[in-house]
């Protein structure tokens, strides 16, 4: 029996992308409690509402609009993200009839989304061994674990649609100069660069970027503009439709761009030619949002890539064919959109860092796969070595980076202080099912180590989430303190949740609720006592 | 009529066995509502906008590809208006009608 070769390039890929998708689902194979930083959280419970509730929303309700009101700086108290992302996994969670796991497997097929985009770029550019490399490679990303592990979902997504954006303008471009119109390619960028927007506006930008770059570097190669009115005017058409479908979202991103106050840091004035030679971010700019190794080429990417990735530049730039100005396009682009601190946005620019793998990684590929034809050898020689070539490589990223990326994503949020255990989830639904939507539910502490929980809480029951002693301190509820008091006093459920302090070495904390709960809580109604957490309706009357 | 869908149904093949078995590999490894997980997307958000694309004279790959990023942006607009006033599963169905239904007038029409 014969074997088509395309189904064997169809196999090769589909265990590549099922051996991302072990990878990446790790977190929550056997862990099927949510977890992850407070981005995390917020897109969590953005889903999960719309689901659970079985109905979207403009307005937010009161749980999201006590964190996110003002998030909409042109409709505040209205959703902060375009809804698409979130709606999307709303709906998988509602089809597949689960919370948790859907909208995390969601999540995990978006997020590594970007290795069927480079993927298919390549494979449509280079062929099929630059494609399966490629992906294979942008599985052991560390630029893409991170932010996926610790909450930015719909950024990791919005990414994926760069190469695919570039890439129709790109077939539109040689199409009109090689005599073979096909604006279709121009109608599919249009509306994937809308549907970028609509996922999220930072990968929006730097596509925009793209595709001025691009459109420049094939207008010096071609001496060629391709200019049809008409299907410029159809292309506009489509794009405003889709970015005009949700204008309270759309409005955000322009107000966002327009109105930016967060510049540049104090006492940070960069200076052209210091950061023209400089790639990456100084990490102690962003001390205490992401970890400095961040910032790192060896720690992300290998040193043992940096020679292809050279060697992969070198032939772009000697070969220059209009494949190669269309990698180089996307790295200059990659470029100028890590340099916008020169003109004053400053905001989110390390988020742009992620990116530099989706990159470097097909520059690297098509610099180790050239290396045969550098050497005096008959053409069934070559392709023998670069099979040979593309195993070395793929050794080299399962030697080098693959134990990283295990260990990163087995490993992720395992313990026990940082997902909510069973009695916080019972608590939780329970909370759900029996308080009020609107009212206020105050966890009293927690101590530092598990505030995230009183957010996951928050996400579980669906509803307000105070931090009463913290609330009690902190500079944040300053202004309104004395009215929010009364307003706490007259209306809260008090949370005292004890599941959680056995596992802490500090227990005199354990010891200052159940004191407090002695002395000011005898008189108000304990309406649940389960598993070492107890609710109190405080002030009100019996409810059970 | 039948000749031209069935055109279109034999080139979602391989992807269809793609689909089938990252399904049960997911069901192994998680569990049901994964695998229910990935045909949802497969089904709601690629097929109907792979019957878009298949009006235009586009190779597979690319009809593939471009119906996933098009299906996800696009396919939840009409779910999220309608999902205000109706249920979010109803909103589900008329979407997938609505867009379903276009791609094979569309597709029907064109060829």
């Amino acid at each position: 029996m014969r074997i088509k070769r395309t189904h064997v390039q169809a196999s090769l890929f589909l265990l590549v992308y099922l051996f991302a998708l072990t990878l990446w689902t790790l977190p929550f194979q056997e862990n099927r409690v949510p977890y992850g930083e407070w981005d995390a959280i917020s897109h969590w419970e953005l889903a999960d509402f719309t689901a659970q509730r079985d109905h979207t929303f403009v307005y937010l309700p009161s749980f999201l609009d006590f964190s996110y009101g003002k998030d909409n700086r042109f409709k505040p108290h209205t959703l902060w993200y375009p809804p698409p992302f979130h709606t999307d996994m709303a709906i998988v969670s509602v089809f597949a009839g689960d919370r948790m796991v859907p909208i995390y497997l969601t999540n995990a097929i978006f997020a590594t989304a970007i290795m069927l985009s480079v993927g298919f770029v390549m494979f449509r550019l280079f062929g099929f061994l630059p494609a399966l490399l490629s992906s294979f490679l942008l599985s052991l990303s560390m630029r893409d674990i991170l932010p996926y592990l610790w909450g930015q979902w719909p950024e990791r997504f919005a990414y994926a649609f760069i190469p695919l954006v570039l890439y129709c303008l790109y077939r539109y471009y040689l199409s009109y100069t090689e005599g073979e119109r096909k604006p279709v390619y121009l109608y599919l960028m249009a509306v994937l660069l809308a549907s970028t927007m609509l996922i999220h506006p930072l990968a929006f930008f730097h596509a925009l970027l793209g595709l001025a770059v691009l459109c420049l570097f094939l207008l010096f190669s071609t001496r060629k503009l391709p200019l049809s009115w008409k299907h410029a005017g159809i292309a506009s058409l489509l794009f405003l439709a889709l970015f005009a479908v949700f204008p309270y979202q759309s409005g955000n991103v322009i107000v966002s761009f327009l109105g930016d106050g967060r510049g540049l840091p104090e006492g940070y004035d960069p200076s052209l030619t210091q950061r023209l030679f400089q790639w990456s971010l100084d990490p102690e700019l962003f001390v205490g949002s992401v970890p400095p190794s961040y910032f790192s080429f060896s720690a992300m990417h290998g040193l043992w890539m940096l020679p292809f990735l050279l060697l992969g530049l070198g032939v772009l730039l000697v070969r220059r064919e209009h494949r190669d100005i269309f990698l180089m396009a996307w790295l200059v682009s990659l470029y100028l959109v890590l340099h916008r601190d020169l003109i004053g946005k400053f905001n989110l620019i390390h988020r742009s860092l992620s990116a530099t793998a989706h990159i470097f990684i097909p520059i690297s590929v098509v610099g180790v796969l050239s290396i045969p034809s550098l050497l005096p050898a008959r053409a069934e020689t070559k392709q023998w070595l670069r099979y040979g070539i593309a195993l070395l490589v793929v050794g080299l990223g399962l030697y080098f980076s693959f134990p990283q990326a295990y260990a990163t994503l087995d490993g992720a949020y395992d313990s026990p202080l940082v997902r909510l255990n069973a009695a916080q989830i019972g608590a939780s639904e329970w909370v759900q099912r029996n308080v009020p939507e609107g009212e206020n539910v105050s966890v009293m502490g927690p101590p530092e180590q598990l505030m995230k929980k009183v957010w996951w809480m928050a996400s579980y029951s669906h509803r307000t989430s105070h931090y009463f002693e913290g609330f009690l301190r902190w500079e944040t509820y300053a202004d309104e303190r004395n009215e929010t008091i009364r307003q706490h006093l007259l209306n809260d459920y008090l949370v005292l949740d004890y599941s959680d302090i056995g596992r802490l070495q500090d227990q005199s904390l354990a010891r200052q609720w159940q004191e407090f709960e002695r002395r000011q809580l005898a008189n108000h109604t304990l309406i649940y006592d389960r598993d070492m957490i107890r609710i109190y309706k405080y002030g009100g009357s019996s409810d059970e | 009529m039948n000749e031209k869908i069935l055109g279109t149904l034999k080139e979602l093949r391989v992807p269809g066995v793609a689909l089938l078995i990252t399904a049960l590999y997911l069901a192994f490894l998680i569990g049901l509502s994964a695998a229910l997980s990935v045909l949802g997307i497969a089904i709601l958000f690629v097929l109907p906008f792979y019957l878009i694309l298949s009006a235009f004279s586009l190779p597979p790959l690319e009809k593939l590809c471009f119906s996933f990023f098009i299906g996800v942006a696009v396919f939840s607009i009409p779910v999220y208006w309608l999902g205000m006033v109706i249920s979010l599963r109803l909103a589900m169905i008329i979407s997938f009608i609505l867009y379903a239904g276009a791609g094979l007038s569309l597709h029907l029409k064109k060829r």
